[in-house]
């Protein structure tokens, strides 16, 4: 009977259990980051979906095959519609102001082929890269032509160059750099004027040990008919406020898809931790395919292997992840830029021809927050905001290392040696380890000196007493 | 108090190789027990090593930490040497009987606990930048080790210099061959049992 009972309302309660609707999900991605040993580790999600627009919700016509997107100091979206050859403008709250479908090229109507990539300067100058037409385009805010820029001329450069820019930046100073379809050389620079100016930055050259060795051994002939080794191109750029240009490379094997070129072309990316800046660390790695440079030298990358935004902070840390494949509000089918102003990110997607922007959380928030303190070097301040961070996810390893070094600052030696554990910084931790070493001796000093002028002296009075009735022995030995 | 006496005589194996080696082979002075004994207090001394070695120097992964571990790396590695050498010497001419092996391999595994003890107590108190007067003793132990299992198995074999590295790295490749002759004995042995189980299976299904 009892047993009876006690079945009826195990059942009961699993039925009510069943019956009870999960809570909703907030997201329809998880957030997570990795650890110091490459673990992915779950996290708070910093960035949520909050709304999407595409071309029929615009007014504009559905967008089609959209290739890239940015977003102007001034907040406005410029939207480029490759399929249709048009540009559409959007302002902060998502009322189209513009549409730029063509422009009065001298004296005839011109429109753009094809174009994959836009750019917009602080004065409002549009720059697109019209990819088909083998040119670049300059426009003025209101869509009037100012001038086109076409393929670069010079001596280096072969007479079956075929030139299809797909992505333009221009920096601060005014030159312009093209990435180029096919382009392995590198960045295609022009000086303000238009002029050809030379490549630069180049991915190293990769090759399979076991292709080499094949090569080595084949005839001319054979050898002419294999793979060549080449450096893989740049599929994106983007400049920061420093002129620094970060650039992608679809590249599965590479420890490096993301650069920080300087202005001779050299990478100066910073690598701080075990894990350089690689996406995701499964055997299908990331493919970065945009990326976007925020202050304080944040930079997110967009994958196009999994739909996921990857940002960075200045030390090539992982903060935070967001987006996923899918079809829900939030995720994409086939995203192709991704760009961000003040607490949003937009993410555009080619296939839906729709933009999905995404708003910071309060995690989000605290982490972007305390990351700019911390980077400008206010570790105090910043170590506030990483203890508020830890209080939602104590696997932020980033905030233990924040606080530690604050710690180690104020002299709390100690506890800072334990918080840099936590936050598996060891360099740090030594530095900690070194200053706390020498706090404990100084004060500690006349105990151990006491004990060791003892010590000395025992271990004396001990060798003296053990010694002296064994010499007498000898002695004694020797005359009898 | 043999005991005492036993650690006071490997200590001085440690110290006079070749004096002690000779006392061990030729005055029955090496005991099996101490000899198991070190071998233990050495894997004892390694589960403590990578659990407590300083922060500074240890790059283990906690989660990843398994004191049954370090069967595979010392005590089964241990035993294999001795086999393997074992077997060698016989064949080669050696004077040494396989308990002399096990007792000599033993005694030179000494200096392993007697550097890594102290070695694991200064790593906590060490920074990085005098993180390599660890690894220096680190690489001292292993050393001496070493040499110990050279004058070891040189004493016990009667071997010349020569004919004892020799013989040290052919038993490393009798090592490799025990090995591989294992797993693939435990392959068969798996086939077989896989096949005699699809036998059954077939059988009790169709009867």
């Amino acid at each position: 009977m009892r047993i009876k009972s006690s079945i009826l309302v195990l059942v009961s309660v699993l039925l009510l259990v069943s019956l009870c609707p999960r809570p909703a999900r907030a997201a329809p991605y998880e957030g997570y980051t990795y650890s110091y040993w490459g673990d992915a580790v779950q996290s708070p999600i910093a960035y949520l979906p909050s709304r999407a627009i595409s071309g029929l919700e615009a007014g504009t016509g559905a967008w089609t095959a959209p290739g890239d997107l940015f977003v102007s100091a001034e907040g406005m979206l410029y939207v480029l519609d490759s399929g249709n050859g048009r540009i559409v403008v959007l302002d902060k709250e998502w009322n189209t102001l513009r549409v730029i479908e063509g422009f009065r090229n001298g004296e005839k109507k011109d429109s753009f082929n094809n174009p994959e990539g836009l750019f917009v300067t602080d004065a409002g100058r549009i720059y697109v890269a019209d990819t088909e037409n083998g040119r670049l385009v300059e426009l003025d805010g209101t869509g009037t032509f100012v001038r086109e820029i076409g393929a670069p001329k010079a001596d280096v450069i072969g007479a079956g160059f075929e030139y299809f820019p797909r992505k333009v930046i221009v920096d601060k100073a005014g030159r312009i750099y093209v990435v180029g379809r096919g382009v392995y050389e590198g960045l295609i620079e022009f000086d303000s004027d238009g002029q050809f100016t030379g490549f630069m930055g180049t991915n190293k050259v990769q090759f399979d040990p076991v292709d080499l060795f094949w090569k080595s051994v084949s005839t001319k002939e054979q050898r002419e008919k294999m793979v060549q080794f080449i450096p893989l191109e740049f599929n994106n750029a983007d400049v920061d406020e420093d002129g620094f240009i970060y650039t992608t490379t679809v590249d599965k094997k590479t420890f490096s898809p993301i650069k920080r070129l300087n202005p001779s072309g050299i990478d100066v990316l910073r690598v701080g931790g075990e894990i350089p800046p690689i996406g995701d660390l499964s055997k299908d790695r990331s493919a970065f395919i945009d990326i976007d440079v925020t202050g304080n030298g944040v930079y997110r990358a967009l994958d196009a292997t999994r739909g996921r935004i990857f940002t960075y902070n200045e030390d090539g840390k992982l903060l935070y992840v967001i987006g996923q494949l899918g079809s829900q509000l939030g995720t994409f089918k086939n995203p192709a830029a991704v760009e961000s102003y003040e607490n949003a990110i937009y993410v555009l997607d080619r296939d839906l021809g729709r933009i999905t922007e995404f708003t910071v959380t309060r995690f989000g928030s605290m982490v972007n927050e305390a990351n700019t303190l911390y980077s400008s070097g206010k570790h105090d301040e910043a170590a506030k905001l990483w203890r508020e961070v830890l209080k939602l996810d104590a696997n932020y390893e980033m905030a233990y290392v924040g606080i530690g070094k604050s710690l180690l600052r104020q002299g709390e030696y100690k506890e800072a040696m334990t918080f840099l554990k936590l936050g598996n910084d060891r360099e740090y931790y030594s530095k900690a380890l070194g200053k706390y070493r020498r706090e404990y001796m100084r004060d500690h000093f006349s105990i151990y000196m006491t004990g060791m002028i003892a010590m000395l002296l025992g271990g004396y009075v001990i060798v003296r007493l053990v010694k002296r009735p064994r010499k007498e022995g000898r002695v004694q030995d020797a005359v009898s | 108090m043999p005991f005492l006496k036993d650690i006071k005589y490997s200590l001085h194996v440690a110290m006079h190789p070749f004096d002690g080696f000779w006392d061990l082979k030729y005055e029955n002075k090496g005991k099996l027990r101490m000899a198991l004994g070190i071998l233990l207090a050495l894997t004892l001394t390694m589960i403590v090593k990578r659990q407590y070695v300083g922060y500074v120097v240890n790059y283990n992964h906690p989660l990843e930490l398994n004191s049954i571990n370090e069967l595979k790396y010392i005590i089964f590695p241990f035993l294999l040497w001795c086999l393997a050498n074992w077997s060698l010497t016989t064949l080669m001419d050696g004077e040494g009987k396989f308990a002399e092996i096990v007792i000599t391999t033993g005694y030179a595994l000494l200096p392993l606990i007697l550097i890594n003890i102290p070695n694991i107590l200064l790593s906590n108190v060490i920074t990085l930048r005098e993180a390599s007067f660890y690894h220096l003793l680190d690489a001292l132990a292993t050393l001496w080790f070493v040499w110990l299992l050279f004058i070891g198995t040189m004493t016990v074999h009667q071997y010349t210099v020569l004919k004892t590295i020799t013989t040290m790295l052919l038993t490393l490749a009798v090592v490799g061959i025990i090995i591989f002759l294992g797993l693939l004995f435990f392959n068969l042995i798996q086939q077989i049992v896989s096949f005699v189980y699809t036998v059954y299976q077939e059988l009790s299904l169709r009867g």
